[in-house]
């Protein structure tokens, strides 16, 4: 049954490789959105149903409202919402032959995207065309093939495609969090798309695993076991499901941070008789400590360019966010505020340091700005929300929030401040880490 | 887990090693309450009074005739310091110890649910340190004091009280070969 599951997994990522894209040659090879937004502004993009045949395994639908999901999950986009008209327009334009832009124009929208859906039991098309409204012109066109039950990732990359010709930034659609579910009793480290769907299983341990991280391919991960009385680091390659042993020193191995190229990882040891912070490379070795004293450190990770690193220390008395050097030194504080500030995670776009803080009586998610010191909070309310891990977007955030006696996983927009929950199933999510 | 408590019942009778329990009586109350405590957990009622009948990690094989529990060592909310009225535990452990030179003892570390998961290991790990420095202290070899923190992950106490927090925060000791 776990072999089943693992060949499974694997079955599915190297499928998931061969999602194939391409330029569609209709439409002018250059042609950009006639339209610029401020800060915060989104541009509206009216999705119509894709036309064509499903094959009986997927509805237009639901393509529809994968890619509008995903748009509007980007922060960058809000999605037309009155189907019915959409739907007539569409209908219209169908008989009609041609697209009525001033039609379109009418229900508010500034960007349309029309498709068309060509499913065999042995091979799905998905082509789409994306249209600037005000110019009544497309912008770009593309197609996507693969096998059929990988229409998500079809969808996934599509929507990234769109938020990248649109905006010039890279999508999140396409990424994936892992993290550490006790579904099945004992913990083991899982994978999902960034939407909280397709959730496999990575470990197939008999043992607790927990605390996962990326390498920078996004298919390989680290994390920490417990075989019987120890505790070890392990990576594990996803879609080759070898698993090999990093390390397996007396006491503390956790909280594994790879470096931003891969080579290097960073973690937690309590082999000299204190948890400190401890590099070693990507595949083990001898580690090199970077922290002395007799306090707590712990929970390291990487500044953006590997040259830094924010963990948590308790050498003032509480546990507060420290950064310092990659290479050990004079680490300076970051958080003032509270007394409870654990589990750093850098963003990968700049100066931002998301944290738990204990607020009031309950952990909530807040930023710090590594130069400024200036805290911003994110989360509210009651619920513990814990151990945030940036989206490689630097906008959105991952990260546990424990309620009625289950921890599940919510996605967060930065600069909007509405939590998406991901998960939903019977037992804890915890633990997320975001591909980088 | 009715196993283990069954298992640790057999090995407390036929060694006769005097348990040291939490503000208990005699020996056949304690088996009276255990029988209650199975009836009510089968009942769904749930929530006794504790008894020392601890989970213990997989690899952790006991020897019979020298086979014993110890009290857990308590520790304050976010702090790993031992605290003076524990002291005489530990001593008791280390006299033991010292009485039985082929024993090792691996000691786990815990907290209550309160923390953050994270921090919890880590500080799990620091109240099992500190319980393994002060039995250093006591003479006890460094090779035969082994550490690991289970964090927030084993929970003596399953409820969310003050009681069951504190009973939580933790170091436990397991005797190995």
């Amino acid at each position: 049954m776990q072999v089943l599951m693992r060949r499974t997994v694997v079955t599915a990522l190297l499928a998931a490789a061969m999602i194939l894209g391409a330029f569609l040659p209709a439409g002018a090879p250059e042609v950009r959105l006639s339209i610029t937004k401020g800060f915060g502004e989104k541009v509206i993009v009216v999705v119509s149903l894709f036309e064509g045949f499903g094959g009986g395994l997927i509805e237009a639908e639901d393509v529809r409202e994968v890619l509008s999901a995903d748009l509007r999950n980007s922060g960058y986009f809000s999605i037309t919402e009155n189907l019915e008209f959409v739907d007539e327009n569409e209908e219209d334009d169908r008989s009609s032959g041609s697209i009525d832009f001033q039609e379109w124009l009418a229900l508010g929208g500034e960007v349309l995207v029309k498709g068309r859906l060509d499913v065999t039991p042995a091979e799905l098309a998905i082509e789409a065309t994306v249209y600037d409204l005000a110019q009544g012109q497309a912008l770009f066109g593309r197609r996507y093939s693969g096998i059929p039950s990988l229409w998500r990732e079809a969808v996934h990359r599509l929507a990234d495609d769109i938020v990248e010709q649109l905006t010039g930034e890279r999508g999140i659609a396409q990424t994936k969090i892992a993290f550490a579910s006790n579904v099945t009793g004992v913990k083991q480290i899982y994978v999902m798309d960034y939407d909280g769907e397709n959730q496999r299983r990575v470990t197939t341990e008999d043992m607790m695993c927990m605390y996962p991280d990326w390498y920078p391919d996004a298919d390989r991960l680290v994390y920490t076991r417990f075989r019987g009385s120890r505790q070890e680091t392990y990576s594990v390659g996803i879609s080759t499901g070898e698993a090999s042993k990093l390390t397996s020193y007396p006491g503390l191995n956790a909280f594994a941070a790879i470096s931003p190229r891969g080579n290097e990882v960073l973690m937690t040891l309590s082999r000299d008789g204190n948890p400190e912070i401890y590099r070693l490379r990507g595949d083990g070795g001898e580690p090199r400590r970077l922290t002395f004293g007799r306090s707590t450190e712990s929970s390291p990770c990487w500044s953006p360019d590997g040259r830094r690193l924010a963990f948590v220390s308790d050498r003032a008395g509480s546990p507060q966010i420290y950064v310092m050097g990659a290479g050990g030194g004079t680490a300076e504080r970051v958080t003032y505020q509270g007394h409870y500030n654990t589990s750093p995670d850098w963003s990968p776009k700049g100066d931002l340091i998301a944290y738990t803080s204990q607020i009031d009586g309950v952990f909530q998610i807040c930023t710090v700005d590594v130069n400024t010191k200036e805290v911003v909070r994110l989360t509210s309310g009651r619920g513990q929300k814990e151990d945030p891990s940036w989206a490689p977007d630097g906008r959105h955030l991952v990260y546990s929030l424990r309620s009625g006696g289950k921890s599940d996983l919510y996605m967060l927009d930065i600069y909007e401040l509405e939590p998406l929950r991901l998960t939903s199933g019977a037992g804890d999510y915890l633990s997320p880490a975001w591909t980088p | 887990m009715r196993r283990t408590v069954a298992l640790l019942l057999t090995g407390i009778l036929v060694v006769g090693v005097s348990f040291a329990m939490q503000g208990c009586a005699g020996k056949d109350e304690e088996m009276e309450d255990l029988t209650a405590q199975q009836e009510m957990d089968e009942a769904g009622a749930l929530a006794g009074e504790d008894l020392a009948l601890h989970e213990q990690p997989d690899d952790v094989i006991y020897v019979e005739a020298t086979s014993r529990e110890f009290e857990d060592v308590q520790f304050d909310f976010d702090r790993y310091d031992i605290r003076p009225r524990d002291e005489a535990t530990l001593s008791g452990i280390a006299s033991w110890l010292n009485e039985h030179a082929n024993v090792d003892v691996l000691i786990e570390g815990h907290c209550d649910e309160r923390g953050t998961n994270e921090y919890n290991m880590a500080l799990g790990e620091q109240r099992a340190l500190a319980a393994r420095r002060y039995l250093i202290g006591l003479g006890i070899g460094t090779a035969r004091l082994s550490t690991i923190s289970y964090g927030e992950e084993r929970p003596f106490d399953h409820g969310s009280s003050e009681s069951a927090w504190a009973a939580n925060r933790r170091a436990h000791f397991a005797v190995s070969q």
